[in-house]
Parts: structure tokens; sequence; C-alpha cells
């Protein structure tokens, strides 16, 4: 065999190597959904969504968690949008390049991959204690909103980094002062970035568990929030608390409830993909 | 017999050149630059070493010589783009119409609405053609819609575009062709009505007929407004400028008037560089 | 493209000065030559500085066009057909200059049987014509007008041919007449001369409008 036909081997191997892998996991997932959609799918219905949790299955509903869920993603939304991406404006655009911001920019990029027990913990202290916030919503909100800055704050960073230095030479030598290129040229042409990042964020909020229970989620809670300093549970724990029950009948209804959990989750990532597609229109 | 071929001949002298009086719709705002003892340094680089110039207005001035030699960090002085330039640090005056720019008390955004700048590549902003060229009125808070629409169409006229995009103004500027961009650019400049226009190797990136257009352009600015040009092209300073600056590794090598340094320069190391004999 | 598109043309309007210059020195010239005009020969040498000074204009012009605007292909051959046409034209001028000098010099007329006996009136007419031919064929880009020149040149190498045996023949007549006679020969060559850098006018407009190089080239009977 010479050389070329070695080479056109060496492709076709990878080639099927690639497309294993990939089946791996795409298989794996459809398995798991379809498992999930043959269990939980029949028990989806108006009282479920909107029935509290009780000790008898078939009368137990997700509309506590799925209400605290909703806060939790909206307080999150309030105070870690504005924030991060005010951060994320400054690091790129205002501080100097200098030994300090490198040093930043690596400890942000490594606040990212801290286990979230540890933010946890953190809000547990600061938040409910120290603040005095007691287990509520805000506290919980808060706490994921630490989690999820540094993502933000990479996410703008990015996307602002991707926008040409011409746009901003240009915006400059017609006159404008600084503030009024990032606010007229930089932002809306990295809008796009910065949210796909944002939303990105915030399904995974949406998802943590264990921050959570450690800043005291309960995993009984008969009432929805009414305000921000109320005590709640979110969708994800009372999986968790439907699934060690022994009864069929709460598998039933964990399995309808990570079906709900699953649908909010790729929602939101169909929305980010939606933004991004539009926003890389437009550097066509 | 002779009085025919006179009148012939004034036939010609009206029928010539009838020139577009598109430039008739803004005044005479070019202004008078003076350079004087400017030294440039970045770090610890001496990148010019002391230059002296005056630039007449309503001129088109060309600065030519090789990659390096210091002609854009020179033009940039003029609207004070090198001060976002880490490292850099200058000497000298540079005054416009007598007025030192590098005081400090200059306000830098108000120079640059009179010192307007086109770059190699062309760089409109992604969004619509109207809002390219009323961005530089925008930001000084002119709200006056009317006011924005006329500076726009006559921007767009001033620099050839208008009778190509008149029909859809709201058309994304990313979708016009490289040539159309550039002068795009331009009327972006011309809508803030600057006396300065700065030009650093504007048609570098375009095709010979783009080029074309935006050289005869070039040429009826001058009526208005003073151009300064850099140029990797020699034969393009030839044909439009008045005037034409050598520079060579930071130094000023000679500055005249471009017939001149076309036809008999002054300095043997101009002839060297135009005629092509350079290592 | 415009701005040379414009300073070609103020190129071509400047030959055409001197076209219009030299055609009326030499018309001058001659008509001087056959009266007995003085005044008239005055003017002739008193616009000759006119004439100089159009010359070195012309020559600076083209020089400046070539170094500035780098033309090829039919500009090219344009502007060396206008540094050409121009330095024929100015010689012809100076020929009208050398007829008039003539006049100034000597106070009596020249018979009249002999400028017959020479044809001079057909010299003139010839002249004139060939004078408008290139006129029309240069404004009108018309290859064939140039063309009609060498015909009428050949008209003039005749008289000239002629006029030798026949200014012999009348100085055998009448020696009193020698040095009018010698004056008008020398007249008449160089009428012969302007003929030929006429013609040469002509080669260099068909050699800008159609490429094609016809100096030195045996002439088709």
């Amino acid at each position: 065999m010479n050389s070329i036909q070695k080479n056109r081997l060496k492709d076709q191997l990878f080639k099927i190597w690639g497309i294993a892998c990939t089946l791996i996991g795409l298989v794996l997932l459809a398995v798991f959904i379809g498992d999930i959609l043959i269990d939980g799918l029949r028990r989806i219905d108006w009282s479920f969504i909107t029935n509290l949790p009780s000790r008898k299955a078939e009368k137990s509903g997700i509309y506590t968690a799925l209400m605290g869920s909703i806060w939790i993603l909206l307080l999150t939304t309030i105070v870690a949008f504005p924030l991060g991406v005010a951060a994320g404006v400054y690091l790129e655009e205002y501080a100097k390049k200098n030994r300090f911001s490198a040093l930043l920019e690596i400890n942000i990029s490594n606040l990212a991959g801290v286990p979230s027990i540890i933010y946890g913990l953190l809000g547990l202290e600061v938040f409910v204690r120290i603040m005095g916030l007691g287990a509520s919503v805000l506290a919980g909100a808060l706490t994921l909103s630490l989690l999820i800055l540094p993502i933000i704050i990479v996410a703008t960073r990015e996307a602002i980094k991707a926008v040409p230095q011409s746009i901003r030479d240009a915006s400059y030598a017609l006159g404008a002062s600084k503030w009024q290129t990032i606010r007229n040229q930089i932002l809306p042409a990295s809008g796009g970035g910065i949210l796909t990042g944002v939303i990105l964020a915030l399904s995974r909020a949406v998802g943590e568990t264990a921050p959570l229970i450690v800043v005291g989620a309960l995993a009984y809670v008969p009432f929805a929030p009414s305000n921000p300093l109320d005590e709640f549970s979110v969708l994800p724990i009372q999986i968790f608390n439907w699934i060690s029950r022994p009864q069929h009948g709460f598998i039933e209804n964990a399995a309808a409830a990570i079906i709900i959990l699953l649908l909010i989750t790729f929602v939101m990532n169909g929305i980010a993909v939606y933004f991004r597609n539009k926003w890389q229109k437009k550097w066509k | 017999m002779a009085k025919e071929m006179e009148i012939k001949m004034s036939k010609i002298k009206t029928e010539t050149f009838n020139k577009a009086k598109k430039l008739d719709l803004v005044e005479n705002h070019a202004a008078r630059i003076e350079a004087k003892g400017i030294k440039v340094w970045y770090d610890d680089f001496n990148a010019i070493k002391g230059i002296n110039m005056e630039i007449k207005p309503n001129t088109v001035t060309a600065f030519i010589g090789p990659s390096g030699c210091g002609k854009s960090t020179f033009l940039r002085l003029f609207n004070r783009m090198n001060d976002y330039v880490e490292g850099f640090r200058m000497e000298g005056k540079i005054k416009i119409n007598g007025e030192n720019v590098y005081k400090n008390n200059v306000n830098v955004e108000e120079l640059r609405k009179e010192v307007g700048m086109v770059f190699q590549k062309p760089n409109p902003f992604p969004k619509s053609i109207f809002e390219n060229v009323a961005y530089g009125l925008k930001i000084q808070g002119i709200k006056d819609k009317k006011f924005i629409n006329e500076r726009v169409e006559k921007a767009l006229r001033q620099a050839d575009l208008w009778e190509e995009v008149k029909d859809n103004l709201k058309k994304s500027a990313l979708a016009l062709s490289g040539g159309q961009q550039q002068r795009l650019c331009i009327a972006r400049t011309l809508a803030v009505e600057p006396s300065i226009i700065l030009m650093d190797e504007p048609t570098s990136a375009l095709d010979p007929i783009s080029t074309a257009k935006i050289e005869d352009l070039i040429f009826s600015l001058k009526e208005k407004y003073t151009v300064i040009i850099v140029t990797h092209n020699m034969q393009q300073a030839s044909r439009i400028s008045d005037y034409t600056a050598f520079f060579y590794i930071g130094d000023l090598i000679e500055f005249d008037k471009t017939k001149k340094i076309f036809t008999n320069p002054a300095e043997k190391q101009t002839e060297n560089y135009i005629t092509g004999r350079f290592g | 493209m415009e701005n040379a598109i414009y300073q070609k043309d103020l190129l071509n309007q400047a030959i055409l000065e001197m076209l219009s210059l030299s055609f009326t020195q030499f018309e001058k010239a001659m008509e001087a030559f056959s009266n007995n005009d003085a005044d008239l020969a005055e003017e002739v040498i008193h616009k000759e500085t006119r004439v100089n000074a159009l010359d070195l204009k012309i020559e600076k012009d083209c020089e400046r066009f070539l170094a500035l605007h780098q033309p090829v292909a039919i500009d090219l051959r344009h502007v060396m057909a206008f540094l050409k046409i121009n330095y024929e034209l100015e010689r012809i001028a100076d020929h009208a200059y050398g007829i008039s000098k003539y006049l100034v010099d000597d106070e009596e007329l020249i018979p009249k049987k002999l400028l017959d006996a020479v044809n001079y009136k057909t010299i003139v007419e010839t002249i004139n014509m060939m004078f408008e031919l290139i006129a029309d064929a240069y404004e009108n880009d018309n290859v064939k007008l140039a063309r009609k020149i060498f015909k009428k040149d050949k008209i003039l190498d005749k008289i000239n041919a002629n006029s030798f045996e026949i200014l012999e023949a009348e100085i055998k007549n009448d020696i009193e007449i020698t040095g009018k006679a010698l004056i008008l020969l020398s007249v008449i060559k160089k009428c012969e001369r302007v003929g030929d850098l006429l013609k040469n006018i002509a080669e260099e407009i068909i050699f800008y409008l159609d490429a094609e190089v016809l100096k030195h080239r045996k002439k088709k009977k």
C-alpha cells in the first residue's frame, strides 16, 4: 500500500471513529429522553402544573416548584445581567492592559469553574446569615448570580472583543467619546453575543440544585413565593425529592417534572441560538 | 482661413471640462496646516526625527515613502489618533488655522469634527446607509430631522454616491460593494463638514475602477477642503496631488509641488525612490 | 481620470493654437513677399517670439503630462504626436520668419512675371489647402483626409524641381534680376520644406490614430 492509499485509509478510519463518538452521545441521550417520555408524558396535564405538592402522588403538582424556579430566574436576571455586562464592558474597554488586569482575567475564568456547592456555602454565610435575608428567594437568587457572574463577564468580553478595531477607529475619528462609541457601536454590535452568553448562563442557573439546597430551599413548600423574602423551592429540588420516595406514582411525577425542566432548558437554549444566528447574519 | 481655426479653438475651450457642480453645495471650509519641530516616539523608538511642514488650504498633499517611514504616524498627528497608541509621545506644534491642537485645553472630540479621516479598509458601521452618514451629526447632539436629512443628502452627493443609493437609504451599508463602501465612509466624514480630510491609503483595498472613481472624487474635494493622502502608489500621488512629501525613515526628505517632484526632484534620494531604483 | 482628460484637452488646445499661429505666420509671410509689404513682414517677425514661447510651453506641458499621468496606448501616442507636431509647426513658423526677413532687408518688389513664371500662386494655394487638410484631419480624427496631403506635397515637389531651370532661364534673359531670382529660389525651397513638414505632421496624425508608422516608408504609386 503506497502513501496515498494509506492516507485515504486513515481518513476513512477517522471519519468512522468520529461518527461513532457522536452517535454514542446522541444515542444515549435519545434513550434517556425516550425513557423519560414513556414514564412521564401522560402524567402531564393542567392539574399537574397547578397542583401543590401533596403526600398523594396523583394529587401532587409542580406549581410551587415551578413558581419558585420562575422567581429565581427573574431575580437572578435582574441582578446578574447588568452587573455582569457592566463588569465585562469595563474590563474590556476601560481597564488598562497591565499585569494586574491579566491576573484579574485569569481569576475570573477560574471562578467560572468553581464547584457550585462552594457558592452555596458562600451564599449561606453572606446572604442568609450576615445580611439576614434568611432562606429566601432573594438569597437564592443572589447566590446564583454570583455563580453565573463569571460566565456572563467572559461572554461579554468575548463578544466585545469580536467587534473589529476598525469600527472603533471610525467612531473615534468622527469625534465620538469613548462612552458614545460603546453605547452606539460596540454594544449594538456585540449585543447578540452578549445576549447569547447571558441566556446560556441563566439556563444553567435554572438547573442548579446544590447551592440552593445549602442556602435552604425547602423540599416541601406548600405555597408559591409572594415576595422576595419568602421561602421557596425549585424544580430540580422537587424532582430530587420525588425520586427518593418509594411510591411508583412519585416516579411518574418526577419524570413529568423532568420533562418540564428539559422543556424550559431547551426553549431557553433555542432562544439563545436564534439570537446568535441573527447576530452573525449582521456581520456577513 | 486662420480666423476659422481660432473659432474652432474657442469652441473647444468652453466644451472642455464641465465640472460637475456638486461641490457648489458647500462653502469653502479648507484650513491651513503648519507643523513645527515635530518629533515622535513610541516608547524608545524614534519614529519621526524632526519635521517642519506647511500645507496650504484647498490643496491635495500626498505623503509617499517606503513602509515604516513614518508617513501614517505623521498623518495621524493631525487628528490625534496616535493618542490611543501605547507609548506614544510627541514634541513640537501642530497648528490648524493658527491654533495648536496639542495644547492641554484642546477638546479632542471637537478637533475630530474639524479633521476627518478615511481609512485604508472601508469600515462602515453595521447599520443602514443613512445611519452611517448621520452618525457624526447625532453624536454632536443634533436632533433636527430635517437638518440631518439635508446634510446626509449633501454628503452623499459630494461623495458621488447619492444617485446609486438614494432609493433605499435604509439598506445595510454592508450590502454595498467595496468601492461604494469607501465612498460611504467619505460621505460619513463629509457630513460633519470638516476643514481637513485625512486619507490613509484609501484605495489600496479597491479594484482599479473604484480607485479611479475615488481619485476623481479626491481631486474634486480640494475645491472646498484641504486633503492629505498617504499612498503607496506613486502614480496615484502624481495623478491627483498638488504637493508631494517624500518621507524616509522618520525624516522628510523633500516637500515640493508634485510636478517638480516627478519631473525634476531636488534630492537624489527622491529620484531613486520614484524611479524605483530603491534597493 | 477626469483631470487627465482635461489636461490632455488643454494640450490639444495648445496644439491647435500653435497650428493657427504657424498657419497665420506663413500666410502673412507669403502675402507680404508677393506684395512687397514691409509692414506685414514686420508683423510676422514680431510674432516670432510668441511662437517660440508657445513652443516651449507645449514641450514643458507634454513632459509634465507624461510624468504625472503615465499615459498608455492612444493617449501615449497622442502625446508623442503632440511633441513632434509642435516641433514641426515651430519649424514652419521659422520659415515664415525667414521669408519675412528677406523683405525687411530688401525693399524692392519681386517682378510679377517672375512670380508667375514659377507658379507662385499655385504654391500659396497648395500650401493653404494642405494646412486646411491638416486642421480638418486633426480635429475630426480623419485619417483619410490626412492621407490626401501626400498628393498635394507632390505638387510642391514638382514646382520646386522645375523652379531651378525656370529661374536659370530668366536670369539668362535679364542679368539684372539675378538677386531677386536667387531670393525667390530660396523662398521656393522654404515652401518645399514647409510642404515636407506638413507631410510629416500628417504622418504623425496617422500614427497616433492608427498606430501605423509611415516614416521612411516608400509611398505607393
